[in-house]
């Protein structure tokens, strides 16, 4: 929420929030930005065709918010993502699918989104899930939220433990894939939503910080040093 | 008397073998063979027309055993100055070395009717040479054949391929030469005695060693050799029928993914734009989003039917996941909270398409029987593993009922037990009232299923290594357009 502090007068959560917009079909590109812009509190600052358009683009406009179309041609949304969020690290990405790809959405939230939509969301869910994740994490739903676990489980016994899950952020984990929503989980274990919001945060944070120290140790085990970044 | 009798028995044998010293040879020839006295049964000495140091010689001779009665005795006596081998129609007799003595071979088990061929090789080491035989054969029916040595035999030219078993003499083999009677010089001396050879017996042949039973193997095996090479092949066509089969789903389904996903998304886009533009409350803007909800609906049900259609999602892993999302969308909209219990670590078990979908179908039935009559407050949904079965059960807090008055008015219940029956597996209820419902549905998992395990094991570390080397590229994959 870097940009919001420039506009002292006003309280942050009443900013208007910059939305930035990454999709390669020209009729939806336009549709989705009309829809951004017909938001209460949410602007359409920038909007991309291309992975790398977005790239060049997007850092300028400082938006608060990217939406990433997962299939772009040549670069992917997810290899975007995880380029985007090393320019702008304190924007957060929200994948937008057309239906429920959970790897494909898992493997854009390891590489870096805070989030997902699907296209079909109503306006009024779309500024919901905008501002909520501008408030801390995004909401995770209880299939993502297991493989989550899983991954975590799997890989942590050769990790260090500073990106290991906290028991607290497991417990979360495990409450949502279990189909409790936030504000039950902050009930069940005695915490204030926001609690909750921000151990999901946390827990996307230490995904995106595994992933890459994943992809720099294949940077380095790779034999032309070039491909990874 | 006696002593006169031997005295003159000797001088007698003394004076018909001059030549022969050794008295106890002459003996022992007497003693054992006390038939020598009665007939020789040989013919001539034969030999070709030249006679020379270190010769081998061949003779050829047929003859005839009529089919109207069986060989009841047959014997060939033979010896040659200085070596001999003979031959029955291709089967070595036996040899012999000494011309003093003859051999007498008993052939009587080894002349069934038909043409029967006799070779010898004869060699002659120096000076004189010859070969004698006689052959005798007495038919049950007291009909004789007899030869010996003769100018009937022919004389084989070496060089000749499978003689011995000749059934004719070709007419360039010449006749055979007496050079020599019997007992006459130069072979003026009798043989000393006749060695009899154990009568020889057919080989036969077990009827594993018969031709017709190796060819009969030989047939049999090329015969399961073809029908296996025709069952691999159908095999190898049926495997290829279902992975083209497999592929062509998952080709529909990203198909339908691909264009009427996109499409109808776009359809609720342009629908909630037009809403936008209509800023007043009023009957199109009603109407534009009935629009909106109706395309989002078929949407949902889009995203069933690729579920179902994809073959990709043929694995124990989706079906939990699109059984969770399911009932977490449909309760997200009851009063009920939804409560899932899965397995964690659910394994990639493959999961046919028939199996996924009943077994969803009736957990939907159950599901949605749960938000229509329970009236409960919390709704779990459990899958797990257990011992070859994926168990999925559908459990609410509601106000039950009792089991023996659901019968068969609940169309729900004939549906579910239709469904589990198809696919092999089984489901059970139990509810009582006020106690909540537990349905408890099982499906049978594959049964080779370590075997599956360690080929899914392989195909995914070939997957993940070949993900990690396009993770790696710049570029990344070209993604279908969406």
């Amino acid at each position: 929420m870097t940009s919001t502090t420039s506009l002292p007068i006003e309280r942050p959560r009443k900013a208007i929030v910059r939305v930035g917009l990454v999709e390669d079909i020209d009729e939806m590109r336009q549709s989705w930005r009309r829809l951004i812009s017909h938001c209460r509190d949410l602007e359409c600052v920038c909007a991309c065709a291309t992975g790398e358009e977005a790239l060049r683009e997007l850092p300028a406009c400082r938006p608060d918010v990217v939406l990433m179309d997962i299939y772009l041609p040549k670069m992917s949304g997810i290899e975007c993502t995880g380029r985007l969020k090393i320019l702008l690290p304190n924007t957060q990405i929200l994948i937008l699918t057309v239906a429920e790809e959970h790897d494909m959405v898992f493997r854009a939230l390891e590489a870096g989104a805070d989030g997902y939509l699907l296209k079909r969301i109503r306006p009024e869910d779309l500024r919901a899930s905008i501002l909520e994740a501008l408030s801390g994490g995004a909401p995770m739903s209880s299939e993502i939220a297991r493989r989550v676990v899983e991954s975590f489980r799997q890989k942590s016994r050769s990790r260090d433990a500073t990106i290991n899950l906290t028991s607290r952020e497991e417990e979360v984990l495990v409450l949502l894939s279990r189909g409790f929503s936030n504000k039950e989980i902050a009930d069940q274990i005695s915490v204030s939503i926001e609690t909750v919001r921000s151990h999901l945060k946390r827990i996307y944070e230490k995904m995106h910080v595994r992933s890459r120290t994943e992809a720099v140790a294949l940077f380095f085990s790779s034999p032309d040093g070039s491909t990874s970044t | 008397v006696q002593r006169y009798l031997f005295i003159l028995w000797l001088l007698v044998c003394v004076a018909s073998c001059p030549s022969k010293v050794c008295g106890a040879g002459a003996a022992s020839t007497d003693v054992g063979n006390p038939t020598l006295a009665e007939e020789w049964g040989v013919g001539s000495w034969i030999w070709t027309e030249r006679t020379f140091d270190k010769q081998t010689c061949q003779f050829w001779r047929a003859f005839d055993v009529p089919s109207t009665s069986p060989v009841g005795k047959a014997r060939l006596r033979i010896t040659a100055d200085n070596e001999f081998r003979v031959l029955l129609d291709g089967r070595v007799l036996g040899r012999g070395s000494d011309w003093r003595w003859l051999s007498d071979f008993d052939l009587t088990w080894l002349l069934p009717p038909g043409r029967h061929v006799l070779a010898v090789e004869a060699f002659n080491d120096a000076l004189k040479a010859g070969v004698l035989a006689g052959f005798r054969a007495e038919l049950n029916n007291g009909q004789v054949i007899e030869f010996c040595s003769d100018d009937s035999w022919r004389v084989v030219p070496e060089g000749q391929e499978g003689w011995e078993n000749r059934k004719r003499a070709k007419a360039t083999w010449p006749a055979a030469r007496v050079v020599g009677t019997f007992g006459v010089t130069p072979w003026d001396t009798l043989p000393r005695g006749v060695t009899v050879l154990p009568a020889m017996r057919p080989i036969e042949l077990r009827f594993w060693q018969q031709g017709w039973f190796q060819i009969a193997v030989l047939t049999i095996c090329g015969l399961a050799l073809l029908l296996c090479a025709r069952l691999l092949a159908q095999l190898a066509l049926q495997s290829k029928a279902r992975n083209l089969l497999q592929h062509e789903r998952a080709r529909i389904a990203r198909d339908i993914h691909d264009e009427l996903g996109a499409g109808l998304t776009q359809l609720v886009l342009l629908g909630e734009l037009a809403q936008n533009d209509l800023s007043e409350p009023s009957q199109q803007r009603v109407q534009i989003g009935h629009l909106c909800e109706k395309t989002r609906a078929l949407l949902s049900s889009m995203d069933e039917v690729v579920w179902a259609v994809n073959s990709r999602r043929d694995s124990v892993r989706d079906f939990a996941t699109h059984a969770c999302k399911y009932a977490q969308t449909f309760l997200a909209n009851t009063n009920i909270r939804c409560r899932l219990d899965v397995e964690p670590d659910l394994p990639e078990l493959p999961f046919d398409l028939p199996s996924r979908r009943n077994l969803f179908l009736a957990a939907k039935e159950a599901i949605n029987n749960a938000a229509k009559h329970s009236g409960a407050t919390e709704l779990v949904l459990r899958i797990h593993r257990e011992s070859g079965w994926l168990a999925v059960a559908v459990e609410d807090n509601g106000a039950g009922f009792e089991l023996s008055q659901a019968g068969e008015d609940r169309n729900g219940l004939s549906n579910m037990s239709q469904r589990m029956k198809e696919i092999g597996g089984h489901y059970k209820m139990v509810s009582a009232p006020g106690a909540g419902c537990k349905i408890d549905f099982r499906a049978p998992l594959p049964r080779i299923r370590s075997k599956f395990l360690s080929l899914r094991w392989l195909k995914r570390f070939r997957r993940g290594s070949a993900k990690k080397q396009l993770e790696t590229n710049t570029t990344g994959p070209v993604p279908h357009t969406v």
